[in-house]
């Protein structure tokens, strides 16, 4: 596989009016063939992110090299290698599916391919609806008919901008599968979402984006090593009258207020839970529960939102 | 260049007011056509002739020329403005679709249309008056030049607007009024002064005596003025809309 990356962002900046700023000074490197998923709250730049790189954003400064190719020297040709699902439904209610996808190819200077359309439509569930006009899908069709639209050129970057919002958890599966076996075949997925379990399910890299700023980029399975924590949580059969012991404390457990819970983060350099746990025996404390949490994509983009020191330390 | 890109949004311009040719076709047709048999039909027994040609004759034209840039006009202009209000412009700006693939399909497909009930028009009027066609070639470059001008500038409008009522606005206040006044009912150069003058600067005045010099061989100005008149205001109009559309004037964000 080439070496040349799929995106690479330099100083991508972005005000509106020259008052809000989108985007600041935004440095980013796609490889190519990855899964990467942009995370950030509503309003973060994520959208004017891609809407610069897909021709739908004029952006204030910085550049744009789509496989190595500068944006600024040809807006046009780096285009038929991008495919984009945008946040939006929208759908022409003139059309077909059939056709909606036959124009799509046309536009992106390929000639009617039969065998293809029918390929994407299965993939994507709507092989049954090929005849039917865009206007009587359901909103779930229409946002299949969007990821197929996208696809259907065989593009080599696509853009998954809230790709599976409003769509069922089954769909959601089968299209995560699909997205992964894109990703195989060697097509870079950059995506934006909203269901963090998404990003956990799919991505290789993750990257956070907070008030236009591109806070941290890496790797997901280190980011969650590194962030991420096991907790072990201890319930008992009824409010323990004496403190904890003191290895127990020391080691870092906490015991909540109404005196039923114990709560045990463990992390490198720490005890085991299971020391933990023989100690409370030991102890004779009457324990009724015991469970362990790992904390989620989601505790840890909480985490660098809020601006932990921790999670700084990642930073791009 | 997009060849294939820019003949498929030809093509889907094209089949998408023929989805609709009750809306499209027929209803222009229809009311274009009523235009001349109650317009005609009841000044042609006031006004026998006007420069030496029969009225109802003397109409025709102008007719088919306001049938034709409307329609022209409307393709482009409720097409791209759909596409920003439904959201499918994004299927063009991610395209590679560079400004000129996208003027030639918005462009080509209002011109069909354009033609299409200019075409209609005049073989219904033909019905009416009988056959006739001077200078073929002049009438071909008139309609032409007409159709592609007004198709720009249903483009221009598209980009501007960001209301339905601003979409309205052009074919209300600026095209019903200089068409009527543009001479297809009357001879400009019969007006009292300055309205003999004043309709000079009224650039449906020379699409209008341009066609009627090719369909009826004569007109109050030289068809070749009135050519290069129109040359002149359709490469400004393209100008502007080719701009428009690189820049992504009203588009992008």
């Amino acid at each position: 596989m080439s070496s040349t990356p799929a995106l690479e962002l330099r100083g991508l900046t972005k005000n509106y009016g020259g008052k809000l700023t989108a985007l600041t000074d935004v440095n980013l490197t796609i490889r190519p063939g990855e899964i990467f998923a942009l995370l950030g709250p509503n309003g973060a730049g994520k959208t004017t992110l891609i809407g610069s790189v897909c021709g739908l954003v004029k952006k204030t400064s910085g550049k744009i090299l789509v496989f190595g190719h500068d944006l600024d020297e040809d807006p046009v040709r780096p285009r038929y290698e991008v495919g984009l699902v945008p946040q939006e439904i929208n759908f022409d209610p003139f059309f077909s599916v059939a056709e909606s996808l036959y124009i799509q190819q046309g536009y992106y200077g390929q000639k009617r391919d039969e065998a293809r359309v029918m390929e994407v439509l299965t993939a994507l569930n709507l092989r049954n609806k090929a005849d039917s006009l865009t206007r009587a899908l359901s909103g779930g069709m229409k946002r299949r008919l969007l990821i197929a639209k996208a696809l259907v050129h065989k593009p080599r970057l696509v853009f998954l901008d809230e790709p599976t919002a409003g769509v069922d958890v089954e769909l959601r599966r089968d299209l995560w599968n699909y997205v992964r076996k894109l990703a195989a075949e060697g097509t870079t997925i950059v995506l934006t979402t909203h269901y963090l379990e998404e990003a956990e399910e799919l991505a290789d890299r993750v990257g956070v984006i907070n008030e236009g700023k591109l806070l941290l980029v890496e790797e997901k399975k280190a980011l969650l090593r590194r962030l991420g924590e096991k907790r072990l949580i201890v319930t008992f059969t009824a409010p323990l009258s004496t403190p904890l012991p003191e290895s127990v404390l020391k080691a870092g457990a906490t015991l909540s207020e109404d005196g039923r819970t114990v709560t045990y983060p463990e992390r490198e350099g720490r005890a085991p839970g299971g020391d933990i746990l023989r100690a409370l025996y030991t102890e004779g404390l009457p324990v009724g529960d015991v469970e362990t949490r790992h904390s989620r994509l989601e505790d840890i983009l909480i985490d660098i939102l809020r601006g932990k020191p921790a999670a700084a330390a990642g930073a791009a | 260049m997009n060849t294939i890109g820019m003949k498929s949004l030809l093509a889907k311009e094209v089949r998408r007011f023929m989805r609709v040719p009750g809306q499209t076709v027929l209803s222009p047709l229809i009311s274009t056509s009523l235009y001349f048999l109650v317009f005609g039909y009841s000044l042609a027994g006031r006004v026998h002739e006007v420069e030496g040609v029969p009225y109802l004759q003397f109409i025709v034209p102008g007719l088919v020329f306001m049938g034709l840039a409307n329609n022209a006009f409307l393709n482009s202009s409720s097409s791209l403005f759909i596409t920003k209000i439904q959201g499918t412009v994004v299927d063009l700006l991610v395209a590679p679709l560079g400004p000129l693939e996208l003027m030639a399909g918005f462009i080509g497909g209002a011109m069909v249309r354009g033609l299409m009930v200019g075409g209609l028009t005049w073989a219904v009027a033909t019905l009416f008056t009988g056959f006739r066609l001077e200078h073929a070639p002049a009438a071909l470059l008139f309609l032409l030049l007409s159709s592609y001008t007004f198709s720009v500038l249903g483009i221009l409008a598209a980009v501007w607007a960001e209301k339905f009522e601003q979409i309205n606005f052009f074919p209300t206040f600026v095209m019903l009024p200089l068409t009527f006044l543009g001479g297809i009912f009357y001879s400009v150069r019969e007006l009292p002064s300055p309205w003999n003058h004043i309709s000079l600067f009224n650039p449906m005045v020379y699409m209008v005596e341009g066609l009627r010099y090719g369909m009826l061989g004569q007109s109050g100005f030289s068809p070749l003025l009135g050519a290069g008149i129109l040359v002149g205001v359709a490469l400004l109009a393209t100008g502007v809309a080719w701009a428009a559309l690189r820049s992504g004037y009203k588009l992008k964000a």
